[in-house]
């Protein structure tokens, strides 16, 4: 039976979702499965990591792992994926997670894939599927050797229904600091805006809205319909919107259930951050933007007319 | 401060790339330099413009790619290394890692940049692969450079919480990402002057590598098996018209056939 180590994805003092998916991914393959979780005063996140399917419980708690750092966190999974013996040990799509696999996997001497959407066993060989050239073409990577590292895309598996876990919790000796990349300051992202990653709807704003009047309009209907608001790397660069808020091949990768796209083009980048939404509407003058390639539902208008009746017309269904 | 640049050339993300029987078809496709690698680049020739730095790039594999180096000259690089080698046909991230070791090794460096990730690849792991197997200290996806003096540098990092502040003690490896800065256009003098500068072509053998040495190119961990081509989506339907009936239309459309307001 293979040993899979899955990597608790924790923001925020909360346990994200996504390590359900990759526990309950984990068992439906019949692996005897561990979570590590990482961080500082975290005991009470315990009882969600043995909820989310994990038959053993790393936890390496510590003030110095409160703000991230590479070398301490890759320490830290790399001491659990030894006691526990692990086949492979499983990011979730984070920046933690990108920066530490590789880490992790040299000093395991394992394989190492980022952004898999998919793994199975063939033959004696462990095989990963994953999308590569901004998702233009999907990959099917052979793994050749005894233990693999990887990093699950975002949206790639769904957590199973009711499943439990066994509470077995082993404690982690604190790693030591990286004396050589001292982390000196972290300038937290605003709070309590909707986690574009975590939303359910999710509307991204283009050049097309030009400044921070067509933002603002944009908001307001995210707002209404407490979606992500997120945005294209135009509107970034154009320091109308935060660097975390930028959704694409650099940004976050997104799939929810509806994804509005508002005077976006639909330029490459950006698709591969989003193209696996369930629903896509898009809202853009130019009938011929590749946007509309991509989307569900596509409304050739003036956004400055569009989004206006758009909120109108959800408060009507709303209310 | 010395830096090493790396630079990898890769297939043109904006042509349509087509896959047949499990393999790319290569009929059509063109190669560029990766997108990342010229904001690497770029912060090279800022901290040579800045802090006197000098400058070295390294690329490793992909055939002629005499034209990509002459264009990192043209934009202020002051060296350049190729390597190239048959052997490397089938090398995966961890395997140019260590070759870029190799590379470090045989320069006095002080700070790599490499780009965040390639864009044939999309794997994100070489720049922090090479600084694991150096033992240095690393920082991937930054956005800002700042020298704070020969052995110190201050960088920010785009992390999950925010941004991240770190000092680094040299030598170090740095991965950036594209809001780091805009890769400059080539002028016409650094074009013609480029056309004169020489490239240090060399084979494994030459960097003392053996392909039999599990150290140096040996044997890949992960192996591509087949490409398949993406599951695209299918343009769905696109209204015009009036603003108003259509937008209504929509809106019924997201509730009772898409079920998702
Ligand atoms: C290495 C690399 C990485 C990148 N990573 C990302 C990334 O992560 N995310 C990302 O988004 N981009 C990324 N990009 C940039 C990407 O290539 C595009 O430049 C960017 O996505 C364009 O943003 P946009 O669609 O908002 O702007 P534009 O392409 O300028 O499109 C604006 C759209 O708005 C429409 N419009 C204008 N006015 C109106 C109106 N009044 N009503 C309705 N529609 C209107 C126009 O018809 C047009 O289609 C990356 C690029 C590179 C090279
Ligand atoms: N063959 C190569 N030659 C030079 N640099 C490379 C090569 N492969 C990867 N790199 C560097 O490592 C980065 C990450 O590559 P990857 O791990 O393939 O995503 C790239 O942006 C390059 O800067």
């Amino acid at each position: 039976m293979a040993k899979i180590l899955v990597v608790a994805d924790i923001k925020n003092d909360a346990l994200k979702d996504s390590t359900t998916e990759l526990l309950s991914k984990a068992g439906s393959i019949g692996a005897e499965t561990a979570v590590v979780a990482i961080g500082s005063n975290i005991e009470a996140l315990i009882s969600g990591l043995v909820n989310a399917g994990s038959d053993t419980q790393y936890v390496a708690d510590d003030p110095a792992l409160a703000i991230f750092s590479a070398g301490p966190y890759a320490s830290c999974v790399a001491d659990a994926a030894k006691q526990f013996e692990a086949d492979q040990i499983w990011f979730s799509f984070s920046e933690s997670g990108k920066a530490a696999a590789p880490r992790v996997a040299v000093q395991l001497e394992a394989a190492c894939a980022t952004e898999i959407t998919d793994v199975a066993i063939s033959g004696e060989h462990v095989e990963v599927t994953r999308p590569a050239i901004a998702n233009k073409v999907m990959q099917r990577v052979r793994i050749n050797a005894g233990q693999m590292v990887v990093v699950v895309r975002a949206g790639a598996f769904e957590a199973a229904e009711g499943i439990t876990g066994t509470e077995n919790v082993v404690t982690l000796s604190p790693p030591a600091v990286d004396v050589k990349a001292v982390v000196k300051e972290l300038i937290s992202d605003a709070s309590g805006e909707i986690d574009l990653a975590d939303a359910d709807i999710v509307i991204s704003v283009g050049r097309g809205v030009k400044d921070q009047t067509g933002v603002d309009l944009v908001k307001e209907l995210a707002h209404d319909l407490k979606a992500g608001f997120g945005s294209s790397r135009a509107m970034v660069d154009g320091g109308f919107m935060a660097h975390n808020k930028q959704v694409g091949q650099t940004g976050k990768i997104v799939a929810p259930s509806l994804y509005m796209a508002i005077g976006i083009s639909g330029a490459i980048q950006h698709l591969a951050g989003m193209n696996g939404s369930k629903v896509i509407l898009a809202v853009n003058k130019d009938p011929e933007a590749p946007i509309f390639n991509v989307a569900d539902y596509g409304i050739v208008g003036d956004l400055f007319e569009v989004v206006p009746i758009l909120r109108a017309e959800i408060k009507k269904i709303r209310a | 401060m010395k830096i090493l640049t790396t630079v990898k050339k890769v297939v043109d993300v904006e042509l349509t790339i087509r896959v047949q029987a499990g393999a790319i078809v290569e009929d059509g496709l063109q190669y560029v330099i990766n997108a990342w690698d010229e904001n690497a680049v770029e912060a090279a020739v800022q901290l040579k413009e800045n802090n006197n730095a000098e400058t070295t790039l390294v690329s490793i594999g992909g055939g002629d790619n005499t034209d990509m180096i002459r264009k990192c000259y043209a934009m202020g690089i002051e060296k350049g290394i190729h390597v190239e080698d048959p052997a490397l046909e089938k090398a995966d991230s961890p395997v140019f890692a260590r070759v870029l070791k190799k590379v470090f090794e045989k320069g006095d460096y002080d700070l790599v940049i490499t780009g965040k990730q390639a864009q044939d690849t999309d794997s994100g792991q070489t720049g922090i692969m090479l600084a694991e197997y150096l033992g240095l200290p690393c920082v991937s996806n930054v956005i800002d450079i700042q020298v704070l003096d020969d052995q110190h540098i201050k960088v920010s990092r785009l992390g999950d919480a925010g941004t991240e502040i770190i000092e680094l003690e040299l030598p170090a490896v740095v991965t950036v990402t594209d809001s780091i800065n805009e890769p400059r256009l080539p002028q016409m003098r650094g074009i013609m002057m480029a056309k004169k500068k020489p490239i240090d072509v060399m084979d494994l053998s030459a960097l003392g590598i053996s392909i039999d040495d599990a150290d140096g190119a040996a044997a890949p961990t992960s192996e591509i098996v087949e490409f398949m081509a993406s599951k695209t989506r299918e343009a769905g339907q696109k209204f015009e018209g009036d603003a108003a009936q259509i937008t209504a239309q929509v809106v019924s459309l997201l509730v009772d056939e898409a079920n998702v307001l």
